[in-house]
């Protein structure tokens, strides 16, 4: 006994470099290695709700996509945009794209070089990136009445009159749906408090793990409906779309989040198990410092 | 006094009562104030506020430069990397690009061949039946970042071709071009620094989190639960736990909540022992393997904390500072608050 003790105390003092040492092969091991570690991915409520909204639209509905994030949170939202392309280009959805933070143009650029083409999808007839303005608030206001007062060119800089899925499109009343894919300040909030919730159009978002807490209010209220949480949200969105590929007859491949979930699980417990180590030490500890002072 | 103190105190209060009225007041002049025109008084003024901030930001690290204070070396790096972006952004373009307009139909598979290898495209027949098909004039799918490597390939391709073109994307364009000197920038300078800054969080939680997250106290045990909880049950591996490993864990939670109150330790070992025995018998015997209770599910568990504390939680911080907001927005508006004045 007084040996495990020992050891407990002993792995109290552990060095931070090694804990660091466990983290990265916790997280590289499977990131190399996807298949030693096959996790079933199954969507919960809150993903599916957001899949069912979006599978609900028609070919030629109109759809606001507003790229919030940036280098830093990529990995875990960008993977959802990825994923939401593909669905709303195979039910030939038209996608408008906006930005509110400046990373965001390079962003919803990358995302659609990705997926565009593939679905033989053309800029100006099928999507349009009207990409990013100063403003935050004020942007998502602007948009929600009149977006040709604030945007004349796209981000090619052709004048939006000139691009024909722009005629007929006034304000956010024109959209039959906002998407927002949101890492922050500006994002989902502002377009639920500005544009959505006043206006009366439907939402749904995408955001960070650290966000969920921020915006689960709204989607509780019903607000925003349905919540792609974190890089989970993205793995279970990835698997819904891929089916419904399969149902359209579309080619699919494997989303990115999915094949990551494997790295962040077995972080995950290994975090967990550290916390343990951690709590029976001190425990240990504790009691030794008591006896001592009795 | 009266240009610096007066007249902003005006504008803004003027402004202020303006912007609020205009949610009551069913009027289209306020409205149309409120929605278009003070929206885009915001927008001009937040671009002036990025190129002021921006060269602020320029200012004090050439003063900390010239003054060698405290990791000045740092700074030396951060007016580059500024220059540079400037110099990307403002100055020098990167954005060139070749146009094929007219092509020796004889020609048409050499030069396909010389574009898939520029571009690295796999598929030759794909370039070759546009460029048989010529009608629009064909751009080549690549950026040139210098005009020095453009002109090396158009050395290349020109005996081929009757008519070709090196043309540059236009100003502001060229930043959002994929290949151009600024999105190079972006896509091998500043994501994987901005990924590695964000991905080091991870080493630092698990660090934090070893040292730190003790059972000190309820509130740090009701804490370290629920983090765990929800750590495990964001992941699909929360979905492998079996019941039993919750109902043990249950156990002894239980038992730890009771040991202060049961001082013979036998006993509470014994309720331990044989609690954790008893559930997993009468879980195997409710058919708990196949179809495991709500509440012995992680995920389930942490979808409960979401729903009800979280969100409780979460409201309340909201309605919080909503009333903050207000407060200090009347303050504003009524003239009581001048902190944006410097006072």
């Amino acid at each position: 006994m007084d040996f495990i003790k020992k050891v407990f105390i002993r792995l109290g003092s552990l060095d931070r470099r090694i804990i660091f040492l466990f983290v990265g092969f916790s997280v590289i091991i499977p990131l190399l290695k996807p298949e030693w570690v096959n996790l079933p991915i199954r969507p919960r409520p809150e993903s599916q709700a957001v899949f069912n909204e979006l599978n609900k639209l028609n070919a030629n509905d109109k759809v606001l996509l507003s790229f919030e994030y940036g280098p830093s949170t990529k990995p875990e939202i960008h993977p959802m945009s990825i994923a939401i392309l593909k669905h709303l280009f195979a039910k030939d959805i038209l996608i408008y794209a906006f930005a509110l933070w400046p990373d965001g143009n390079f962003m919803s650029t990358e995302a659609f070089s990705e997926v565009a083409d593939k679905y033989g999808k053309k800029y100006g007839i099928d999507y349009v990136n009207l990409g990013f303005k100063p403003g935050a608030e004020a942007v998502v206001k602007g948009i929600a009445s009149d977006l040709h007062e604030l945007y004349t060119v796209d981000l090619n800089g052709t004048p939006i009159h000139e691009i024909k899925m722009m005629s007929g499109i006034k304000n956010i009343e024109d959209f039959d749906f906002v998407f927002s894919l949101s890492a922050g300040y500006p994002g989902s909030k502002e377009w639920v408090q500005y544009a959505c919730d006043p206006k009366d159009i439907p939402m749904s978002t995408g955001c960070t793990s650290i966000q969920v807490t921020d915006i689960i209010p709204y989607v509780e209220n019903g607000q925003i409906r349905g919540i792609l949480a974190g890089m989970p949200g993205a793995a279970e969105y990835e698997s819904l779309v891929e089916q419904e590929l399969k149902v359209l007859g579309k080619n699919s491949e494997p989303g990115l989040a999915s094949s990551m979930m494997a790295a962040q699980s077995i972080a995950h417990v290994v975090i967990v198990l550290f916390i343990i180590f951690g709590n029976i030490t001190y425990y240990i500890s504790r009691q030794k410092h008591r006896k001592e002072q009795l | 006094m009266l240009y610096k103190r007066h007249i902003p105190l005006l504008i803004v209060v003027g402004v202020g009562l303006l912007t609020l009225f205009g949610h009551f007041i069913n009027n289209d002049i306020v409205k149309d104030f409120v929605d278009n025109d003070s929206t885009q008084w915001f927008d001009i003024i937040a671009s002036f506020a990025v190129f002021l901030g921006a060269l602020n930001m320029l200012k004090l690290q050439i003063i900390k430069i010239i003054n060698k204070k405290k990791n000045w070396q740092y700074s030396i790096l951060s007016v580059l990397g500024f220059s540079f972006a400037i110099l990307a952004g403002f100055f020098y373009k990167g954005a060139n690009y070749v146009v094929i307009t007219d092509i020796k139909l004889e020609d048409i598979r050499k030069v396909s061949e010389i574009i898939a290898t520029e571009t690295q495209h796999k598929n030759i027949y794909e370039i070759e039946s546009k460029l048989i098909k010529l009608e629009s004039p064909y751009e080549v799918d690549k950026i040139f970042i210098t005009k020095r490597n453009a002109n090396r390939f158009i050395d290349q391709i020109a005996p081929l071709v009757k008519k070709i073109e090196l043309k540059s994307k236009p100003w502001g364009a060229h930043v959002q071009t994929e290949g151009s000197l600024f999105y190079w920038m972006f896509i091998y300078m500043i994501t994987p620094l901005g990924a590695t800054m964000f991905a080091l969080l991870a080493f630092f939680v698990a660090s934090a989190s070893y040292r730190a997250f003790r059972i000190r106290n309820f509130e740090a045990t009701l804490l370290l639960i629920a983090g765990i909880l929800l750590m495990l049950g964001r992941v699909p591996i929360g979905a492998l736990i079996p019941w039993w490993a919750i109902s043990i864990a249950a156990i002894f939670g239980l038992g730890a909540l009771l040991a202060p109150l049961i001082k013979d330790k036998k006993v509470l070992f014994g309720f331990v022992g044989i609690g954790s025995v008893l559930l997993i018998l009468i879980g195997t015997y409710l058919g708990w393997n196949q179809n495991p209770p709500e509440l012995l599910s992680i995920p389930a568990i942490q979808d409960w904390i979401f729903a009800y504390p979280t969100m409780a939680g979460s409201r309340a911080l909201m309605i919080g500072i909503a009333l903050g907001i207000v407060a200090t927005c009347f303050r504003i508006i009524i003239g009581l608050d001048k902190s944006f004045l410097g006072e």
